[in-house]
C-alpha cells in the first residue's frame, strides 16, 4: 500500500517486533501519525506502549520492522540520534535538571555559543533567555521568570517546561509519556490546554496515557495496544461514556479489530 | 520598590551565597578584636593567603567533583607524591624548573584520568576508587622518599612559588615602603571589574533582560571595588602580592569563568543535577566525569607544587589530610552534598574561613584540641545552614 504524497504520514512504524528474552513485548505493531494530528496511545500495563515509544525515540532498537519519517526510511540508534532527526520525547519524570533555570533546561545539550575558544564555548545567555521567553509566550505558559530554577516550579510548570523544550527545535513529532500522571486536576487542565495549543500551532503529537478522559479530550485518533499487538485504531468520537466502554473492551480483549492478522502471522 | 526592600529581596534570594562572605567577615572581625589587630596585620594576612593556597586549589577542583556527585579522597597524598616527584626531578634528574612544572601537572592529569577510568568506565564508586588512590599514593610517596627522607629543594625559582612575592617597580619617591605594583594591579583589577560589569549590564539591558536596579548596581560596584582596593592596600603594606596568591587567583578566575560562562560548565552542573536527563540531552556523563577528575588531578599536582615550594622540600608525610581540608572547605563554601550546587569562589571563601580559624586561634594561643572542635562546629553549622536555606526555598 503506497500512501499518496500529500498524505505521507509524518511517522510510520511498520511491523515492529521487540523481544526481551522470552517475552514478546511487541509482536508486529503498525503505527502511523499524520501531520498535525494528536494520536492517543492506550493500553493496560505491559501492553507495549512504552516499549513502542522507546523504539520510536531511539532508546530501543527493534528486532524487526521499519520506521519511516516523512516517507523516508530512518535508523534511530539512540535518543540523541532520534532527537536530531526531529523526534522529541517528553519523559514521565520530565528529565529536567532541577538545579538549573528554565532557560538552561530548554537549551540543555543545545546551548547557543557566542564565542568559541578551541574546545571551550562561551554561552550566549541573552539569546537563550530571550528565545525561551518567546517560546513560553508563544505557548502561553505562565512562568514568571526564565531564570527561575526548576526546583522552585510546581509539577505542572515543570511539565510545561519539558513540553516547551520538546518544541523549541522544530520537532517533527512530540511523544508525551503520561504527561498528566502525578499532576493536580488544575495542572492537568493546563497541560491538556498546552497540547491543544501545540496542535493549533501545527505540531504532530503522540500521547501515552492511562487517563482515558485525557486521551478523549485532546486526541484525534486512538490506538489501543494489548499484549504487544494493536487491537484498535479508530478516530476519537462519540460521547465520553461510549468512548470509555469501547476502549476498555479493547484493553481487556473483549474486542479486537486486527485478530485475523495475528492468526495469519 | 525601595532600595532597602530590593536589598532585602536580593539578600533573601541569595542568602546561601552571601552567608559565607558574612561568616568570613565575622570571623575576621572577631579575631581582629581578640588579637588586638594582629590578625589583620599585613604580614599575617599574607601568610594566611599563602597557607590557604594549596588547600584552595584542591577545594576548587573538589567543588566540581562534588557537584557531579562524586568525591576524591586521593588528592592529598597525590599532591604529596607529585610534590616529591617534582623535588626528585630537580634534584636527581637535573630537569629545569620550567620543564618540571608542566611535567608534574601532566602527571596529575594522568592520575586524575586513572581515577575517572575506574569511576566512569568500570562503575566503581568514587569513594572506593579514590580510597584505593589514597592508599596507593601514600605508599608511592613513602617509596620515593624512603632512601632520602626529606628531599631539600634548592631551586629558588621553584621555591618562590610558595614563598616569593611579585617584584616591585623601582622606587620613584612616592609611597615609600608600599608595594606599588600590587597597588597598580589592584587598581587595574577594579577598573577591569567596573568596565566589565557596565558593559555586561548594557548588553543585558539592550536585550531587555532583567538587571539589578541602578542603586543596587552602584552599591555592588562600590562594595566590591572597596574590597579589592582594601585587600590590595593591606598586601601592599607588607611585601605585596605573593606568587601563591597569583596562582590561586589565576586558578579561581579560570574555573569561575569555565563554570559560569561556558557550555562545559553548564554541562558539569547538569550532570550534577540530573545525570539521566543530561545523558538524554546528549551530554556524555562519562566525558564530563573524565574532565572533572582530570582537572582534579591537575590541581592536586599544583597543590603539591605549592606545598613543596612553601616548605622548600618534599617530606615523607606531605599531603596528609589535605583531602579532608579541601572537602571541608568546599562544604563550608556552599557546595551541596546532594550534587549540582556549589561555586568555586564559594570554596575559595570556605578555604579562607577554615585557615582563618586555624590562624586566628593559633594567634590567640588556643589549645589545638579546642581548635579541632571549633572547626567541627563551623563545618556542621555551614551544612546545617545549607540544608535549612535549601528546604525553605522549596
Amino acid at each position: 500500500m503506497k500512501p499518496m504524497a500529500e498524505a505521507t504520514p509524518v511517522v510510520e512504524m511498520r511491523n515492529i517486533k521487540k523481544n526481551f528474552g522470552a517475552v514478546q513485548a511487541l509482536r508486529g505493531v503498525d503505527l502511523a501519525l499524520h501531520h498535525n494530528e494528536v494520536l492517543g496511545l492506550v493500553g493496560d500495563n505491559a501492553a507495549g506502549k512504552s516499549t513502542l515509544m522507546k523504539v520510536l525515540s531511539g532508546a530501543y532498537i527493534p528486532d524487526e520492522g521499519e520506521i519511516y519519517l516523512e516517507g523516508k526510511k530512518a535508523h534511530l540508534s539512540s535518543p540523541m540520534d532520534a532527537r536530531r532527526q526531529g523526534i522529541e520525547m517528553v519523559y514521565q519524570d520530565y528529565a529536567l535538571a532541577n538545579n538549573l533555570d528554565v532557560a538552561a533546561n530548554v537549551f540543555l545539550g543545545r546551548e547557543v555559543v557566542r564565542l568559541r575558544l578551541g574546545p571551550i564555548g562561551v554561552m550566549d545567555y541573552g539569546h537563550m533567555e530571550q528565545e525561551t521567553k518567546n517560546l513560553l509566550n508563544r505557548l502561553k505558559i505562565d512562568i514568571p521568570s526564565v531564570r527561575q530554577k526548576v526546583e522552585r516550579l510546581s509539577g505542572g510548570q515543570r511539565q510545561a517546561v519539558a513540553i516547551a523544550r520538546s518544541t523549541a527545535f522544530d520537532a517533527k513529532v512530540i511523544i508525551m509519556d503520561e504527561p498528566t500522571a502525578a499532576l493536580s486536576v488544575a495542572a492537568i487542565a493546563k497541560v491538556l490546554d498546552l497540547v491543544r495549543e501545540l496542535k493549533a500551532q501545527g505540531s504532530s503529537i503522540i500521547v501515552i496515557s492511562h487517563r482515558l478522559e485525557d486521551i478523549y479530550q485532546v486526541s484525534d485518533r486512538m490506538i489501543v495496544l494489548r499484549q504487544g499487538r494493536k487491537v484498535s485504531d479508530t478516530p476519537v468520537e462519540g460521547d465520553i461514556h461510549e468512548f470509555r466502554e469501547r476502549v476498555v473492551a479493547y484493553m481487556i480483549g473483549a474486542r479486537d479489530d486486527f485478530r485475523e492478522r495475528t492468526v495469519a502471522g | 520598590m525601595s532600595l532597602i526592600n530590593y536589598a532585602q529581596k536580593m539578600f533573601r534570594e541569595n542568602i546561601r551565597e552571601y552567608g559565607m562572605f558574612i561568616a568570613l567577615f565575622i570571623i575576621m572581625t572577631v579575631f581582629a578584636i581578640t588579637t588586638d589587630g594582629l590578625f589583620i596585620s599585613s604580614r599575617n594576612l599574607v601568610n594566611l593567603v599563602n597557607q590557604t593556597g594549596y588547600i584552595a586549589v584542591l577545594a576548587v577542583g573538589m567543588t566540581l567533583v562534588i557537584v557531579i556527585r562524586h568525591i576524591d579522597l586521593s588528592v592529598g597524598f597525590l599532591a604529596g607524591f607529585l610534590g616529591a616527584v617534582a623535588a626528585i626531578a630537580m634534584a636527581s634528574w637535573d630537569l629545569p624548573v620550567y620543564a618540571v612544572i608542566p611535567l608534574i601537572l601532566a602527571f596529575g592529569i594522568l592520575a586524575g584520568l586513572l581515577t575517572s577510568f575506574l569511576v566512569a568506565q568500570l562503575g566503581i564508586p568514587a569513594f572506593v576508587a579514590t580510597l584505593a588512590g589514597w592508599l596507593g599514593y601514600r605508599g608511592a610517596l613513602q617509596l620515593v622518599t624512603r632512601s632520602t627522607g626529606t628531599i631539600i629543594i634548592k631551586d629558588e625559582t621553584f621555591n618562590a612559588i610558595g614563598n616569593g612575592f611579585i617584584p616591585d617597580i623601582p622606587d620613584i619617591g612616592i609611597l615609600p615602603g608600599v608595594h606599588k605594583l600590587t597597588l597598580i594591579l589592584g587598581l587595574l583589577a577594579i577598573a577591569f571589574f567596573v568596565t566589565n560589569e557596565i558593559i555586561t549590564r548594557n548588553r543585558m539591558q539592550k536585550k531587555k533582560i532583567e538587571v539589578l536596579s541602578t542603586g543596587m548596581f552602584i552599591l555592588k560596584l562600590v562594595f566590591i571595588s572597596t574590597l579589592i582596593g582594601g585587600i590590595a592596600w593591606i598586601l601592599a603594606g607588607y611585601q605585596g602580592l605573593s606568587w601563591t596568591a597569583v596562582v590561586v587567583l589565576i586558578v579561581v578566575i579560570f574555573y569561575d569563568f569555565i563554570t559560569t560562562k561556558t557550555v562545559l560548565g553548564r554541562h558539569i552542573y547538569a550532570v550534577g543535577g540530573n545525570p539521566e536527563a543530561a545523558e538524554l540531552s546528549g551530554i556524555s556523563v562519562k566525558r564530563i566525569t573524565h574532565v572533572v577528575f582530570g582537572s582534579m588531578g591537575m590541581l592536586s599536582a599544583l597543590s603539591g607544587i605549592l606545598f613543596a615550594a612553601r616548605l622548600r622540600s618534599a617530606t615523607t608525610i606531605a599531603g596528609t589530610l589535605f583531602e579532608l581540608d579541601a572537602i571541608a572547605a568546599a562544604f563550608v563554601g556552599g557546595v551541596s552534598a546532594a550534587g549540582g550546587v556549589g561555586k568555586v569562589v564559594g570554596s575559595l571563601v570556605g578555604a579562607l574561613v577554615m585557615i582563618s580559624l586555624t590562624s586566628g586561634m593559633n594567634l590567640m594561643g588556643i589549645d589545638i584540641s579546642y581548635q579541632y572542635i571549633v572547626r567541627a562546629l563551623v563545618l556542621a553549622a555551614a551544612v546545617i545552614f545549607d540544608v535549612a536555606t535549601r528546604s525553605r526555598e522549596k
